[in-house]
């Protein structure tokens, strides 16, 4: 106990004194600072900026750093808990309050951030050392930063945002505004009812959810019935075709299925010529939004899906068997059920993503209107109303929360956890018969559908003119990615290698990071019991269901000024990365780990191993299909994402998507195409090392399906 | 207590991690730089700070964000400014920008050299925004369909409220986007508030979809997704020049144009440099870029080249559009308002 | 042998666990004796369990004290309390062969390798368990499982060995194999250990002492034979054991005996409080004995109104006036009586209890 005190209070003290206190221009790596430190105004430690430059707000920063260490200096005897709680809460409380209220500071850099991050652990050993979450130290670190990260970055900038609802524009306190926006036709009206006049856009988003989620989980579970229980035989295939929507760049889908559907799409003309069908407008509005979506979110339902139908203990569905339920009764009264969790897991996520979804509807939307759409031309459209836009994303958070409490209400209390302490070496029943013909009925056309699509993307960065002239080109690759080669090596000549290596390189630091905080909530969320812990849920999930553009207006409002000055950097992508794709995270884990009978790390505990030993040997080696799925959509996302991106990306950290996206509203879509190709190819190699590198989890289960899944892209 | 130390390892970790990424400041700032908010399509935004650094040595960092992004990260950022000059894009939020104070007044020397439509836009914004391109707005029509269906070719503004082009029209929504709302002020400079109503009200029985970006309509009629698209002209002429089957048309009654407009943002941090860029930025040199770049706007400049494809602005009726009256948010949000009672709402 | 013993004692004080409103283990307060085996017994959710769990640090207690070895551990976190836990599911890892179950303890816990490895296979071969080694878990046999999760506890020298259920998963002759090899582990090592069964018939096979709980308090405690001769209340006697529960009539001789009439039946035994009059009585079924009525001065005469053979002895169901009797009888096997007929009951003077 004292030791771990002492550790963060001298950490804390050691920052305090020698880092830098404040952000610096160069960052803390380009060691300009320190030219003139200690003394120089810039890269001053607190303890110099408070003695020196008259920042008196950081001297009583030092007395809540040393009360602990005095208190073990005069008694000899370790801090009292209650003292832990009160220096911890009041030194962040006062770094935080000081930031705000003292002006002319700078942005707060690596000192403060190490001197926050202390006072926090005193904090958290404090509530260990009261007997709080068992009086593991761990957990209540582990649980204390993720809270402060998700206040930090989810609760204070939505919150900025969400003020605006019941501001008028010029920034004056207006409720009654509030009403007027909230209540509005556009958003609730029931017009599609009686006429040909469309639906509010509330209902517009709640009918594409429900149907999205609905269809998602359904052949979600198709195709992870097929790749479990059956005996197909292009299970490899199959898989790698389910997971390539959700490494496509937006737009891409959306435009693929223009040129398939579209008045002047192939199919379109094929079926002119052949059957004199009259071409129409039909696949614009909620056919193909729907279309789109489904395609770009089924495969998330499948990582969800796979892991917990794996993860079914086929000793249960054995039981059913032996107790005179035939295959079919097995599946739907037993096998099905005990997917609930996943289901569930499956449907949120779907009917979040459509409705954060973005690029889907602009492009095929038509008339058929949506709140994400709505939201972003409120911010960046000719009115320029951010209040409308704060008081539509409240409708959709409200969405979203219900989506939440129903699941909640759903699975209830019943125990799913089906890998339990016992040994279990049974072997899952096929499908039945009936099942099988249902399940390949619904997912192969699809898959068939799916590969259509992509044949026709990849060809597009191909060809001259996508849609129109067809005749074979390079030019496009050449224009994005060439490369010189010069006597001082490869010159990166293309247009787009900026814009992938920085976005590479923030991928591939927020996906381990996402991942890591994500499990470490899941975890702390299935095992651990605590008060507020719904909320903290909840708030996990909170960035995740307010729209990207919302997210990228916040971030810019709460993260633009002092004391939290991120915008321009990359850090502030990779947060906005890390918090908005963490939900993924957590929610596979919460589904993977809820299989995972609780006596398994207890026993870990009570031999002798501590929380994070216990987490590394037992449950992630268990979590093994949970991590390879968030760390691969974590990396994709942030890959992919967009519409939060749009008003992150800067000068030196221009992102693929945004440029991209640019090409596609210049109708240059050979380019965009070219480098969408270029992007999936690299996320599928991505994918496949991500893959190899974790592992599977090895339950001993005598199975066939030990055999088939290995080697196989999750 | 030992393995205590693993999580502080791993939190060491993570914040490593993350302050590796401080590794280039948030803003160019110090002599010879300057941070650029760029509207146009990016291949014109290269192009013109490539020059403009060959020009004077001072360094750029660039971000390409469509005008209504632009306007609401200036907006957002207004506390603590990070660009310089916001250049071009569709004048109306420059417009926005000035009333609500987000830029900065500026008389750039070269004032005397542009056109009166420029100094115009600098004249009714209390010179915090100025012209550099100016494109009227027309519509653009599919030959091939067109053809197919044996119309007789649209020429004028009433030509789109036919009966046979019945879903075959496609516009902007004026609420998105700032193409459109151009339209609805011009058909009222045009025809009168209550004609132009009417107007859109026919028109309304023809448009198959109200689009969220003013230059999505061609883009629709290029692939021939419809038959008409109500664009700027230029955007029309970037397609015919691609090679789709475009025909550009000025409508024979007359017609209103935007002024893309250039902009220094309020507490700008390189304020010399950028100051330097809006003069650069008014010559004529400088305005001879867009061709090269496929942007076959009309430059401000008296003395820039016109590219030969782009609308000659003196063969076009053009309205007098009053910017000062139908640039302020309050005639915009009235206009807005009516049109989405009287005319949005309407069953097609 | 060369597993050391590092026993220690466990003491409750006044402790109470609170699920917000549900008490689990109200004001609790027991002493473990160092080397010994206690269990707790009871019905289900009578906070068994849970105070296994607060034992091990697996939950925190909502007030009192928790002592191991004499020193406080209530706010000690289960990984530094030095006591093992064998779990009723056994929580043996799924993904780890045997070998690497048994060594986690000790690997977790910076033994080198090689040691780890040793000890473990010498834990393993204590059990009976040579040559599984690199199994899996799910290629073992239920009670094999039920091996490794001991030899995973027990390789750890444990202050204090958990057993929660560890029995219930196997059948009944294993259950009977294994509890005595668990006892003779206990005694061989001097182990402390506290057992968790909802089995009277195994708590008494087992323990030194036993610790009845019903609905989150303690009932009784005593050796196995005090509590099944001198059950403390009916929940105890009707818990441990068979019981026929009655009323006799109660008065006090002397300071500790007092005379009961049970029908017409008197005789003196521990009045152990009871005040005078009307009290509870329970007898044990063997403390009945039953003769042939010779049809005049028999005090109290009952009916054979069942009779069951069973091998070794015979069981009866009796009707008199003090109530229907359950029987059980080992000494007339060869000439039991049949229904319908007619017996003079007399009772032994141990197994026939004043309870509250």
């Amino acid at each position: 106990m004292d030791r771990a005190v002492l550790g963060w209070a001298v950490a804390g003290g050691i920052a305090y004194a020698l880092l830098p206190w404040y952000a610096l221009e160069d960052g803390i790596f380009g060691f300009g600072w320190l030219s003139g430190y200690p003394t120089d105004r810039i890269g001053a430690p607190a303890l110099v900026q408070a003695l020196l430059h008259g920042r008196l707000a950081l001297l009583p920063v030092a007395v809540f750093l040393l009360a602990p260490l005095a208190v073990r200096g005069f008694r000899g005897a370790g801090a009292s808990p209650a003292l832990l709680l009160t220096v911890g809460a009041g030194g962040t409380a006062w770094i935080a309050v000081q930031g705000f209220a003292v002006g002319g500071q700078p942005g707060i850099g690596v000192g403060g951030l190490v001197v926050f991050a202390a006072l926090l652990m005193l904090f958290c050993v404090g509530m260990a050392a009261k007997g709080a979450f068992n009086g593991d130290r761990f957990l209540s670190g582990g649980i204390g930063a993720v809270v402060a990260l998700v206040v930090v970055f989810v609760f204070f900038p939505v919150s900025r945002v969400l003020v605006g609802a019941v501001e008028d524009s010029s920034g004056a306190f207006a409720p009654s505004e509030f009403w007027a926006k909230l209540s509005a036709r556009e958003v609730w009206g029931l017009d599609c009812l009686g006429s040909s006049a469309g639906c509010g856009v509330a209902w517009n988003t709640l009918i594409l959810g429900v149907l999205v989620g609905a269809s998602t989980t359904a052949l979600g579970l198709a195709f992870a019935l097929i790749v479990t229980r059956t005996g197909f035989r292009a299970k490899k295939a199959l898989r790698l075709l389910t997971v390539l929507p959700i490494i496509t760049p937006p737009f891409v889908i959306g435009l693929a299925v223009i040129l398939l559907f579209g008045r002047a799409g192939a199919f379109t003309t094929f079926m002119e010529r052949a059957f004199g069908v009259v071409p129409s407008r039909w696949i614009y509005g909620l056919p193909g939004v729907w279309l789109a979506q489904v395609l770009a979110f089924t495969p998330i339902a499948f990582l969800v899906l796979i892991g917990v139908v794996e993860g079914i203990s086929p000793s249960m569905e054995e039981a059913a068997q032996t107790l005179r339920a035939d295959r079919w009764r097995t599946f739907t009264t037993v096998s099905l059920p005990l997917m609930r969790p996943g289901l569930a897991n499956a449907f949120l996520l779907g009917f979040i993503e459509s409705l954060a979804d973005f690029g889907n509807p602009l492009v095929l939307g038509g008339n058929y209107h949506v709140l994400s759409i709505s939201i972003f031309f409120a911010v960046v459209g000719a009115q320029h109303d951010r209040g409308r836009a704060a008081v539509l994303s409240i409708v959709l958070l409200v969405f979203t929360l219900g989506a939440f409490y129903a699941q909640r209400r759903w699975l209830g209390r019943r125990s799913y956890a089906t890998v339990t302490g016992k040994g279990d070496a049974g072997l899952h029943p096929p499908l039945p018969a009936s099942m099988q013909r249902l399940v390949y009925a619904t997912a192969l056309p699809w898959a068939v559908f799916t590969a259509v699509i992509y044949v026709m993307i990849l060809f597009g960065g191909f060809v001259e003119t996508w849609g129109r002239d067809h005749s074979f080109s390079l030019r496009h690759y050449v224009a994005a990615f060439a490369v010189d080669v010069t006597d001082f090596g490869l010159r990166w000549k293309g247009a787009a290698w900026n814009s992938l290596w920085t976005t590479i390189e923030i991928a591939a630091i927020s996906a381990p990071l996402t991942a890591a905080i994500g499990l470490l909530t899941a975890y702390l969320l299935v095992r651990q019991r605590f008060r507020g812990k719904e909320a903290f849920e909840f708030g996990t999930m909170l960035s995740f269901a307010i729209p990207g553009t919302v997210i990228g207006i916040s971030y810019i409002l709460a993260f633009n000024t002092p004391p939290i000055e991120l915008t321009g950097t990359g850090i502030i992508l990779v947060i906005c990365f890390v918090f908005r794709n963490m939900p993924v995270s957590v929610r596979a884990g919460i589904a993977a780990m809820s299989q995972i009978d609780r006596s398994l790390d207890e026993a870990s505990l009570t031999l002798g191993a501590r929380s994070p030993t216990t987490i590394r040997r037992v449950i992630l080696p268990l979590l093994r299909p949970a991590i390879v799925a968030a760390l691969v959509f974590s990396f994709v996302r942030a890959m992919t994402a967009i519409s939060a991106v749009i008003f992150l990306v800067s000068a030196n950290y221009d992102m693929a998507t945004s440029y991209i996206v640019g090409r596609v509203e210049n109708g240059d879509y050979g380019l965009a195409i070219a480098y969408c190709s270029v992007l999936i190819g690299f996320m599928v190699l991505v994918v496949l090392l991500i893959q190899f590198v974790v592992g599977r989890r090895r339950l001993g289960r005598r199975a066939p399906t030990r055999v088939s899944l290995e080697g196989i892209p999750a | 207590m030992r393995r205590k130390s693993s999580f502080l390892k791993a939190m060491l970790l993570a914040t490593c991690a993350l302050t590796t990424l401080v590794l280039v400041p948030a803003s160019a700032r110090g002599e010879g730089t300057l941070t650029l908010y760029c509207s146009p399509q990016i291949e014109w935004c290269q192009l013109v700070i490539a020059e403009f650094t060959r020009a004077t040595g001072i360094k750029v960092a660039m971000t390409r964000k469509s005008s209504g992004e632009t306007f609401a990260q200036i907006k957002a950022e207004a506390s603590n400014p990070k660009g310089d000059v916001w250049w071009g894009g569709t004048g109306d939020p420059h417009l926005q920008a000035a009333e609500e104070g987000l830029t900065l007044e500026y008389r750039s020397p070269r004032l005397g050299e542009l056109q009166a439509w420029a100094t115009n836009q600098a004249k009714a914004s209390n010179y915090r925004t100025v012209g550099v391109y100016a494109g009227a707005l027309g519509f653009g029509y599919n030959t091939e369909l067109v053809a197919k269906k044996k119309l007789p070719e649209p020429k004028c503004w009433k030509d789109l409220t036919r009966p046979d082009l019945k879903g075959e029209v496609q516009v902007a929504d004026p609420n998105s986007s700032g193409t459109s709302y151009t339209l609805l002020a011009t058909m009222v400079q045009l025809l009168g508030e209550a004609e132009a109503f009417e107007y859109l009200k026919k028109l309304h029985r023809n448009v198959n979809q109200y689009t969220k970006s003013g230059s999505s309509p061609i883009k629709a009629a290029a692939q021939g997704e419809t038959t008409v698209g109500i664009v700027f002209m230029h955007d029309a002429v970037t397609m015919a020049v691609r090679g789709a089957p475009i025909k550009v048309v000025a409508p024979c009654e007359g017609t209103g144009y935007e002024v893309g407009s250039m902009s220094i943002i309020k507490g700008a941090r390189n304020l010399e440099s950028a100051k330097r860029f809006y003069d650069w930025a008014l010559t004529a040199a400088a305005q001879s870029l867009g061709a090269t770049a496929e942007a076959y706007q009309v430059p401000s400049n008296k003395g820039a080249a016109t590219p030969p494809q782009a609308p000659k602005l003196g063969e076009i009726k053009l309205i007098d559009y009053d910017f000062a009256k139908y640039g302020t948010s309050a005639e915009r949000k009235r206009l807005l308002e009516k049109w989405g009672k009287e005319v949005k709402s309407l069953p097609q | 042998m060369s597993l050391e013993t590092h026993s220690a004692s466990v003491e409750f004080r006044r402790v109470t666990k609170a699920y917000g409103p549900v008490v689990a283990v109200r004001e609790v307060s027991f002493t473990v004796a160092a080397g010994t085996l206690v269990t707790l017994l009871g019905p289900s959710g009578c906070g068994k369990t849970t105070t296994l769990r607060l034992i091990a640090g697996l939950e925190m207690t909502t007030s009192g004290q928790i002592l191991i070895g004499g020193s406080d551990v209530t706010r000690v976190p289960a990984t530094d309390r030095d006591v093992s836990m064998v779990f009723q599911s056994y929580a043996l890892f799924p993904h780890m062969t045997v070998l690497e179950n048994v060594c986690y303890g000790l690997s977790v816990g910076g033994e080198p390798r090689d040691r780890a490895v040793a000890a473990a296979r010498e834990g393993l071969a204590l059990l009976g368990l040579v040559g599984f080694d690199d199994r899996l878990p799910s290629e073992l046999s239920g009670g094999q499982q039920q091996r490794v999760a001991v030899a995973r506890a027990l390789v750890l020298e444990p202050r204090v060995l958990l057993f929660d259920e560890p029995l219930s998963n196997l059948d009944a002759k294993l259950r009977r194999r294994v509890r005595q090899e668990i006892r003779d582990l206990q005694q061989k090592l001097r182990l402390s250990v506290v057992y968790v069964t909802h089995d009277q018939e195994e708590a008494l096979a087992v323990s030194d002492q036993i610790i009845v709980m019903d609905n989150a308090v303690i009932a009784q405690q005593g050796t196995p034979t005090e509590l099944y001769l001198e059950p403390a209340s009916r929940f105890v006697a009707d818990f441990i054991g068979d019981a026929n529960l009655v009323k006799g009539t109660l008065k006090r001789t002397d300071e500790r005996l007092a005379a009961l009439r049970l029908g017409g039946v008197e005789f003196a035994l521990p009045h152990r409080g009871a005040t005078d009059g009307e009290v509870n009585v329970a007898i044990r079924p063997e403390a009945v004995r039953l003769r042939p009525a010779d049809g005049t001065d028999a005090p109290l005469v009952g009916t054979i109104l069942k009779a069951a053979y069973l091998g070794s002895h015979m069981e009866y169901t009796v009707g008199s006036v003090i109530g229907e009797l359950f029987v059980v009888d080992s000494g007339g096997v060869a000439a039991p009586f049949t229904v319908g007929a007619r017996v003079s009951i007399a009772f032994t003077s141990h197994g026939v209890t004043v309870v509250d």
